[in-house]
């Protein structure tokens, strides 16, 4: 009960904020963006010449569910890491700067307690900003070209190449949003993890954007082909991995549970760091 | 109800309280004074366990704050020097999230301790739109919730006018006379410790140079002003008559404890001197303050300022927190 008020609380002071809607606005924006640049007449040949030169028409996987793949692809890859370690370094971090967090804790709360409501409200932002994405790139792709039509998918660093009927295609997206809000959860915990520590929120967040990014060019560098599976962002990625064939569980299961391990790994090293420390102003 | 006992508490290399013992009483308004840096709001920080000390015990109704924080902090509101509240939320909100970390707030009490405060008519409004003073109230308002038995209030006049200033003291003297709060009350300004404060100890650099009652100290001395055409001179005779056993600045005379302030015009009048002004000082607390504040040898030794001193003996009593009852 007294958790539940607690949360209730901490959701609002999250979403009573204005620069919370900051994230889902500016999302908004670049799907519209990104929308844009799709009809630009080289990108609308490129895409053209990948799927005739593969033996389908461009006409039937042009529409609704093929945008909202790209839309969502585009945007999380420019700006999903960026708004989430926002949010995440700032929970903490930005409490201790303003002096509420010295406030909250003259009241006789566990410190463990007032993160683990902190925790819980990030993951719930994390997934709520995810599904949102979901559902608004689904809506401008829908209201732009208005029909659904079929899904083809293509990501070039996943080997990727996939078409799916209508249904299928939809029932694939839906996961795949949803294993998006699961697998971006790591992005927010690591910044959870470092705005625990005596840092300032900015630097909470450029951390977490350096991490993700180091994490990212290393991965992608061929030397390192054999640890792919050391690396936090081959295992974010395994959302796309819905779009396979057949879809590879397995894999999938190991990915979630490594990012949950290190998720774990997060949450203790924070929550050790945040309890440890002294709080003057 | 509060016991300190041998605290002491390190950031990197800096020493900011060493082996701090200091018990203060229930019922009582009680002072911490001391400069920027003195240890002073290091204390309060142990005191609410945001503070990690290094050595010693800090407890509160004789729980211990770190090991029992729940139930040492349940009956204990505070007030930072500079309180924080979520600025995009009402004041009534910010009440709700304040108090609920720990328990359900009543909405009659909330109310009570709004009017108590004097924000019934804002209390809806973003605190954003707060002026400084409506802050501290609504941050009273806060650490009153809890039906507290020890307020900490941590430089409460801090940044107030002068009728805020006003307001806070007479509403601290209303919460101990009237609740009974304990209080223990750090501040710059000495004219409200001593307006307020019936004890107070007096921190310099970590270290606890005085705890008490300052006024009983020194009560058995009687100071007068003496105003002269040869001050200077007279106050070297009155030293060797006997009949004054040191000169403060300012004309500032402790007398010998046979003497009285006729037996003093007298003399200057016998003498020779033209007598300006021959009467009685009440001794400040900021006398007291400067006085221990400038000792250069520690807790239990203070050597006054600028002092003409017949017998060099000056002693302050020594502290040494055994003193008082929880």
């Amino acid at each position: 009960m007294m958790f539940r008020r607690q949360l209730h609380h901490e959701l609002v002071k999250l979403f009573a904020r204005k620069r919370t809607y900051i994230g889902f606005g500016a999302f908004v924006v670049l799907q519209v963006l990104i929308l844009a640049l799709l009809q630009l007449p080289k990108a609308r040949q490129a895409f053209d010449k990948l799927l005739s030169s593969n033996g389908y028409l461009p006409e039937d996987y042009y529409a609704g569910l093929t945008l909202a793949m790209l839309i969502i692809e585009f945007t999380i890859f420019l700006m999903g890491a960026l708004y989430l370690a926002l949010v995440g370094g700032d929970v903490v971090a930005k409490e201790i700067e303003d002096g509420t967090m010295r406030m909250v804790l003259s009241r006789p709360v566990s410190r463990l307690r007032l993160l683990q409501v902190k925790w819980l409200a990030c993951a719930l932002y994390t997934g709520v900003l995810m599904i949102f994405l979901g559902i608004t790139s689904l809506a401008t792709g829908l209201i732009y070209q208005g029909r659904l039509g079929q899904l083809f998918v293509y990501v070039p660093h996943e080997g990727l190449f996939g078409v799916f009927p209508t249904a299928d295609g939809l029932a694939r997206y839906a996961i795949a949003v949803v294993l998006l809000a699961v697998v971006l959860q790591i992005i927010t915990a690591l910044s959870f993890m470092f705005s625990c520590f005596k840092m300032k929120p900015a630097a909470a967040t450029i951390l977490t954007l350096t991490v993700m990014f180091t994490d990212f060019v290393l991965r992608n560098v061929p030397f390192f082909q054999s640890f792919q599976k050391y690396f936090i962002t081959y295992h974010t990625s395994s959302w796309v991995r819905i779009y396979q064939d057949i879809i590879p569980w397995w894999t999938i299961g190991e990915s979630l549970v490594y990012l949950a391990a290190l998720g774990v790994t997060f949450w203790v090293v924070g929550a050790m760091a945040f309890c440890l420390r002294d709080f003057k102003s | 109800m509060i016991s300190i006992r041998g605290v002491t508490k390190r950031f990197g290399r800096h020493l900011a309280v060493e082996d701090l013992t200091l018990t203060v009483p229930r019922g009582v308004i009680f002072g911490l004074l001391g400069h920027n840096g003195a240890g002073k709001s290091t204390t309060i920080g142990m005191l609410l366990a945001q503070v990690m000390p290094d050595a010693g015990e800090l407890r509160i109704n004789g729980c211990d704050v770190f090991a029992d924080r729940a139930t040492a902090l349940a009956r204990v509101g505070a007030i930072f020097e500079t309180p924080a509240f979520y600025e995009y939320l009402s004041g009534w909100r910010n009440l709700r999230i304040f108090c609920e970390y720990t328990a359900p707030a009543k909405e009659e009490r909330m109310r009570e301790v709004v009017k108590l405060v004097g924000l019934e008519e804002r209390i809806g409004d973003s605190v954003g739109t707060y002026s400084h003073g409506m802050r501290q109230r609504l941050a009273l308002a806060q650490a009153l919730l809890p039906d507290p038995e020890l307020l900490i209030l941590d430089e409460p006049s801090e940044g107030l006018d002068p009728e805020g200033i006003h307001e806070t003291r007479n509403l601290i003297l209303r919460l101990n006379r009237e609740w009974g709060l304990t209080i223990l009350f750090s501040s710059h300004l000495l004219s409200e410790v001593q307006q307020l404060c019936t004890e107070l100890a007096v921190m310099r650099e970590g270290r606890l140079l005085f705890a008490g009652d300052w006024r009983s100290l020194g009560a058995e001395r009687h100071w007068l002003r003496i105003r002269v055409d040869r001050q200077g001179e007279a106050e070297r005779a009155l030293l060797a008559s006997g009949l004054v056993d040191e000169f403060e600045y300012d004309g500032r005379a402790r007398l010998a404890p046979h003497a009285d302030v006729p037996a003093i015009a007298a003399w200057l009048t016998t003498h020779g001197y033209r007598v300006e002004a021959v009467h009685p000082v009440e001794r400040t607390l900021e006398d007291f303050y400067l006085e221990i504040i400038h000792s250069t040898v520690g807790a239990h030794c203070v050597r006054p300022r600028q002092a003409l001193n017949r017998d060099g003996a000056h002693a302050v009593r020594p502290y040494t927190g055994s003193e008082g009852g929880e």
